[in-house]
């Protein structure tokens, strides 16, 4: 019997390539390692900068979520780190595209490298109904 | 006036936030196995079945100075801490479900996930890990965790 935390993990989102994983069930939460805008069909960071980056970050957060069995809705807070803060309107506008009604909690920060010097980094926890 | 009075009657009347059955809403982890918290901050916050660990540093309990040594040395230091906190806490590193991890050098990455493999089994916890300007003490890495209780 697993210590009661499941390993979420789909072919949707990028693999985990390391000790950590791409999602994790506990306790009706579901912890979400911080997503990069990688195309989890070619491993590489998507073209088209923050934008592109954003949305390809949130929709592999959304791909461990759905095999969570949750959504967005679900999410309870975000934390983004920026590359360049001076990218965070064009962030801000695909970020919120993808939430309607009330908005998760965000916590946000400008950072110095991220790894594969992406742009933006995503992770998140949502709870379970 | 009478709206203020209003107000302040209210705040008298409303009883001060308690948890089920009388306990504490959160609980603060305290243990000398692991550096001292030394500003406004817990070393360990529990609410509810989780348990939400501060950041730590390579930061040696005992000295209050960083180990000898880098990134290696800080890491397995700072993981250290984790678990004595979390043991404090009713826990341990199998319960962790989240780490963020905070490196001053993101070429440190792979000495800092050598060690940080070793420290956690399968399921791993769910991770990020970004290369910040500066961290306390010029530390070369921190991390914070999440755990739930057994």
């Amino acid at each position: 019997m697993s210590h009661h935390r499941e390993r979420i993990a789909t072919s949707d989102a990028p693999a985990a390539l390391g000790p950590y994983s791409q999602g994790i069930a506990a306790k009706g939460m579901v912890f979400v390692s911080g997503q990069l805008g990688i195309d989890p069909k070619t491993g590489k960071i998507v073209e088209g900068g923050i934008g592109a980056q954003t949305r390809r970050s949130l929709e592999n957060i959304g791909a461990i979520l759905k095999e969570a069995g949750c959504g967005f809705d679900d999410i309870v807070a975000c934390t983004v780190f920026l590359r360049d803060l001076k990218e965070f309107p064009a962030m801000n506008e695909m970020y919120g595209s993808f939430f309607s009604g009330t908005a998760p909690s965000r916590a946000l920060a400008e950072v110095s490298r991220l790894p594969l010097d992406a742009a933006v980094e995503i992770s998140c926890i949502a709870v379970k109904v | 006036m009478r709206t203020f009075l209003c107000g302040f009657l209210l705040l008298m009347i409303v009883p001060a936030p308690r948890g089920v059955k009388g306990q504490e809403h959160n609980r603060a982890i305290h243990t000398p196995n692991a550096p001292a918290a030394i500003g406004p901050y817990s070393q360990a916050v529990i609410s509810g079945n989780t348990v939400f660990v501060s950041g730590q540093l390579g930061v040696d309990p005992h000295t209050g100075m960083f180990v000898e040594g880098g990134v290696r040395e800080q890491t397995a230091r700072a993981i250290d801490n984790i678990a004595a906190v979390l043991e404090a806490a009713g826990t341990n590193l199998e319960h962790v479900v989240s780490c963020t991890v905070f490196l001053a050098d993101m070429n440190d990455f792979p000495a800092m996930n050598e060690v940080y493999g070793n420290r956690f089994r399968e399921p791993y916890p769910a991770r990020a890990t970004i290369q910040a300007a500066r961290l306390p003490k010029n530390a070369l890495v921190e991390i914070s965790c999440i755990a739930v209780l057994p």
